[in-house]
């Protein structure tokens, strides 16, 4: 079992500050999608990522556990 | 000797006058402060004020966002902020791809044109900031957006401070509150009969060609009042809220002169002073939920089909969250807490991005054009208003 991003791209409402926080994972193109580039949380950006999903405004990302 | 009794009471004029002081002693003494006269609660921890923002399933908006509306029988008009899930995710997906951070960037040279305009009429030596500036600029901007033609677009700005007003004890409408609400419906209802005849590119056009899932899983296209409440409350969130949020955020820089100095040194800080400003003196104090069910946050239990104020204010200023709380500090460290200032969860404001350009749009032209600036501090009044705060007159002087 891992641990993975997930989007809940009905709420996401491409506020990009996951992508603020976290570039390499996170990235919202110029036709607004977000696109998760990495969905593994690994242990070095498990901290970046969990400010993400908090700071998300859309409270839209979440950690899951696969 | 004790401390008198802890009241919020929500339309005194102490609160109108000083929240904050009542908002300290709520979370130090009661963070889930109950009011046995009027049956409501409210939170005003940031841990309890984030949960419940979070937690849309126990605290329903579907009764409305105030006292008055929360306890009326007749439920609330239908708004997308008196909304639940699955009906408020269709709702807010007409429009929400227009207010993202890369859609709002087409209104940039509006507002900088706006921004100008208004600062360019002021008089130097003698102006209200508020009267002169921050108030007629933002409802331009998005009663544009909306497709409110040029020539009502002021209009809009005083039905809204109207329908807004609560006098010291007034918890219902007034009068004055429905007459406001009355002809700002009317008139938008009108418009939206004049956009179906002839559709423009603009927002109440946009809502007249959407369709939502309706109850039978079929989809509907939306009625006339429902596109007139969607277009008044854009007009009202998107305008008076600005409005304050610079209103507050002058006089916060003439309290603290040396950090208008910053901003002089380093443009680069204004998205930080901008953040900074929503967090000290946002101008949403609260809203109010219903609870559904029984609700957990981390200080404790509400019971269920209560009135629960959700103190934003009150927990963007808790030391519990943010070191210093209660100092306006353009630096601070940002990823302590989460801002409540723009709401958190499925309800936060839908025109964050819009309102963030806007007033870092302003601050940079305040800046050039008042580098050195006086408040008359004993010109300022502040609005007696439903759920935001701020100042009404906010006289100034530039200094040469």
């Amino acid at each position: 079992m891992s641990k993975k991003i997930e989007v809940d791209f009905g709420l996401c409402e491409s506020n990009a500050v996951c992508m603020g926080i976290i570039p390499e994972v996170f990235q919202v193109d110029e036709q607004d999608y977000l696109h998760v580039l990495q969905e593994d949380v690994t242990p070095e950006n498990e901290a970046q990522v969990n400010e993400a999903v908090r700071q998300c405004p859309r409270q839209a990302i979440s950690i899951v556990d696969k | 000797m004790t401390a008198p009794e802890l009241r919020f009471d929500p339309v005194s004029q102490d609160y109108f006058d000083n929240p904050y002081e009542i908002y300290r002693r709520m979370r130090d003494e009661a963070p889930i402060y109950y009011d046995a006269e009027e049956d409501f609660y409210a939170l005003t921890r940031h841990e309890d004020v984030a949960a419940a923002l979070k937690d849309h399933e126990a605290f329903s908006s579907a009764r409305g966002c105030d006292l008055g509306m929360v306890r009326s029988e007749d439920g609330p008009v239908k708004s997308i902020i008196f909304m639940d899930p699955p009906e408020h995710r269709h709702m807010r997906s007409l429009l929400n791809k227009a207010f993202t951070p890369r859609a709002i960037q087409s209104q940039r040279e509006t507002v900088i044109e706006l921004v100008e305009h208004y600062l360019s009429k002021v008089d130097p030596d003698n102006f209200d900031v508020v009267q002169d500036f921050s108030g007629p600029f933002p409802v331009e901007v998005i009663t544009r957006m909306a497709g409110v033609p040029e020539e009502f677009r002021q209009q809009v700005r005083h039905w809204i401070d109207k329908g807004l007003e609560r006098k010291p004890g007034q918890i219902e409408w007034s009068d004055e509150n429905m007459q406001a609400n009355i002809d700002s419906g009317v008139y938008y209802y009108g418009l939206v009969q004049e956009r179906r005849r002839n559709p423009q590119d603009d927002m109440i056009s946009r809502l007249i060609a959407a369709e939502i899932p309706g109850e039978n899983g079929e989809m509907r296209k939306l009625d006339d009042i429902e596109i007139t409440g969607f277009t008044s409350l854009l007009g009202g969130a998107g305008a008076e809220t600005v409005t304050k949020l610079l209103g507050s955020a002058v006089v916060e820089f003439a309290r603290h002169p040396e950090q208008w100095q910053m901003l002089l040194d380093d443009r680069n800080l204004i998205p930080d002073a901008v953040e900074e400003l929503l967090r000290y003196v946002g101008p949403v104090q609260y809203n109010v939920r219903y609870t559904v069910k029984e609700a957990h946050v981390p200080s404790g239990t509400i019971p269920a089909h209560k009135p629960v104020f959700l103190m934003k204010a009150a927990a963007n200023r808790d030391p519990r969250a943010f070191d210093n709380a209660e100092t306006f500090d353009i630096t601070r460290d940002r990823t302590q807490a989460q801002n409540l200032g723009l709401g958190y969860g499925i309800h936060s404001c839908l025109g964050a991005a819009l309102a963030r350009m806007e007033t870092a749009i302003a601050l940079e032209h305040l800046l050039d054009f008042m580098p050195r600036f006086e408040v008359d501090f004993s010109g300022l009044q502040r609005v007696n208003m439903q759920n935001v705060a701020g100042y009404h007159h906010v006289p100034v002087k530039v200094l040469r």
